[in-house]
């Protein structure tokens, strides 16, 4: 089970789905995202964040 | 984000929290609570028909508070899952109040106004922390005036204007003249109120209501029976033209945020607050002043640090590249006080130590580049999994074993682990991927290789 959604919870749940492991995301608000999915863009490449 | 919501091994549980773990290593037992977001999750299609009708205006805390979404919502408009959720703090139906407009435009009969919260049983392997940071508040620190002057503002409130999907599709206007223009609208309902009104009198009586208060005035008898009223509503009605007539010419002269000031270090690295740098704020800054300076090319920023810390594959030559290009000063000091200035403009009293100066310095726009605290929830997190946390509240862990908490079979990653940036973040939630198949294997045998048998 991983417990947050943002940008490391969600990592961590696809590299485990991945491997093929049965996984359960659990995030507080109503969407996953966190903090990087209120970022316009990402350093050093201005990569859009979303 | 989509691949999450796709993947046929992740189930999603948004909108939960863990509320209680048993067990150990390889059979840990979890009760998830499911909330209710009052709104079938399997029959929502996300078209928003209902978010559109909703009468309900409520802040957006997905745009720090500036902008507005209904009572019925989605967190942002990519949002994984698409379902919408309705707030029961405002929703008017589940306040008492007689509305259900939302249940009435849903073509997919998804709006259910009795859910209720849910609760889950899970048996897990290992679990893990990725429970993220929470920025720091700056009204903390009262000489930097946040929320005082509405021009001081958070790095992350930043990014929000700065986004195109953001509450000014991207354009820097500031907060201080968002507000005014908040208030004409305000106004200009009134105004229009009160015209119809004003309008049947002028009707009746075939006569315009600036003339009719010019004779009131003049001691003259009209208006007939409508005069005492007439009066009253033209009187209520001045102050707000007045005040329209003074906002729109102050208006008229606003324009979008040009020169822009960073302060770095607001929470961070002062011993009053968090003694440790957070790491990605200064990287951070110079991002929002390159993207500001895209946006529009006669920007001009000026960052004001201790120094500037870019450390990273590729973050230095961003730094220079940034100076060279994007119209970035970097100024080695640490500002001592943000004071209100002429024009709503912030005025930045700092000593230039390179120069060994104190200075003043008016900018239209002053971002404060906040420290990464521990999230609000951890403490209560850390009992629910019964993990420990360190001296300044993030998931304690050992240096030669960077990802284990004080449980095992618990890992951590991420902001919840210590202050760090994307890349890390996510070379870090591999990581912890890889530990926990580690553990379940120590305890269950390999569970990579019984997976692959298995399919």
């Amino acid at each position: 089970m991983v417990i947050g959604g943002g940008i490391a919870g969600i990592q961590a749940a696809l590299d485990l789905a991945e491997m093929g492991i049965k996984v359960h995301l659990v995030e507080r608000l109503p969407s996953i995202g966190g903090k990087m999915a209120q970022l316009d863009k990402t350093f050093p490449t201005n990569d859009c964040a979303i | 984000m989509l691949d999450v919501g796709r993947h046929p091994n992740i189930e999603l549980m948004a909108y939960s929290e863990v509320e209680n773990v048993e067990g150990q290593t390889g059979a840990f037992t979890v009760t998830v609570r499911r909330k209710a977001r009052y709104v079938e999750e399997s029959r929502c299609t996300g078209c928003g028909a209902c978010k559109e009708k909703c009468p309900t205006v409520v802040a957006d805390a997905f745009n720090m508070g500036m902008g507005s979404r209904k009572a019925i919502y989605t967190w942002f408009a990519q949002g994984i899952p698409s379902t919408h959720t309705i707030d029961a703090d405002h929703c008017r139906q589940l306040q008492g109040k007689k509305c259900g407009i939302c249940k009435k435009v849903c073509q997919a009969d998804a709006v259910n106004f009795e859910q209720k919260d849910r609760i889950e049983t899970l048996e897990v392997g290992a679990i893990i922390v990725a429970a993220g940071y929470e920025v720091f508040d700056p009204g903390k620190i009262p000489e930097y005036r946040y929320r005082e002057l509405p021009n001081v503002i958070t790095a992350i409130e930043f990014e929000r204007l700065l986004s195109a999907s953001g509450p000014t599709s991207g354009h820097l206007h500031r907060p201080s003249d968002l507000a005014v223009e908040a208030r004409i609208e305000e106004l200009e309902d009134e105004a229009r109120k009160a015209k119809k009104v004003l309008e049947k009198f002028e009707a009746t009586h075939k006569l315009d209501s600036a003339v009719f208060w010019e004779a009131v005035g003049r001691g003259e008898d009209v208006g007939g029976a409508d005069k005492a009223k007439w009066a009253d509503k033209y009187q209520a009605f001045l102050p707000v033209a007045k005040e329209l007539e003074t906002l729109r010419a102050k208006a008229a002269g606003f324009d979008v945020a040009k020169r822009l000031a960073f302060i770095q270090c607001v929470g961070s690295r002062d011993l009053r607050f968090y003694p440790f740098c957070s790491g990605y704020c200064c990287m951070h800054s110079i991002k929002e002043a390159i993207i500001a300076h895209e946006h529009g090319p006669e920007t001009t920023s000026t960052i004001f640090g201790m120094d500037i810390r870019a450390v990273g594959k590729g973050f230095e030559e961003y730094k220079v590249r940034g100076g060279n290009q994007s119209g970035i000063t970097y100024v080695r000091g640490r500002v001592a006080e943000i004071m209100p200035g002429p024009g709503e403009c912030p005025v930045v009293v700092y000593e230039d130590t390179l120069s060994q100066q104190v200075k003043r310095q008016a900018f239209d726009l002053v971002i404060l580049a906040t420290a990464c605290a521990p999230t609000a929830g951890a403490e209560e997190l850390a009992k629910t999994l019964g993990i420990e946390r360190n001296g300044f509240g993030f998931f304690k862990t050992s240096p030669l074993a960077p990802l284990d908490t004080t449980r095992q079979g618990i890992f951590v990653c991420g902001c919840s682990h210590s202050p760090m940036d994307i890349p890390e973040s996510v070379a870090q939630a591999s990581s912890a991927a890889a530990r926990a198949v580690q553990a379940i294997t120590a305890v269950s045998g390999p569970v990579v290789e019984k997976l692959r048998h298995a399919s």
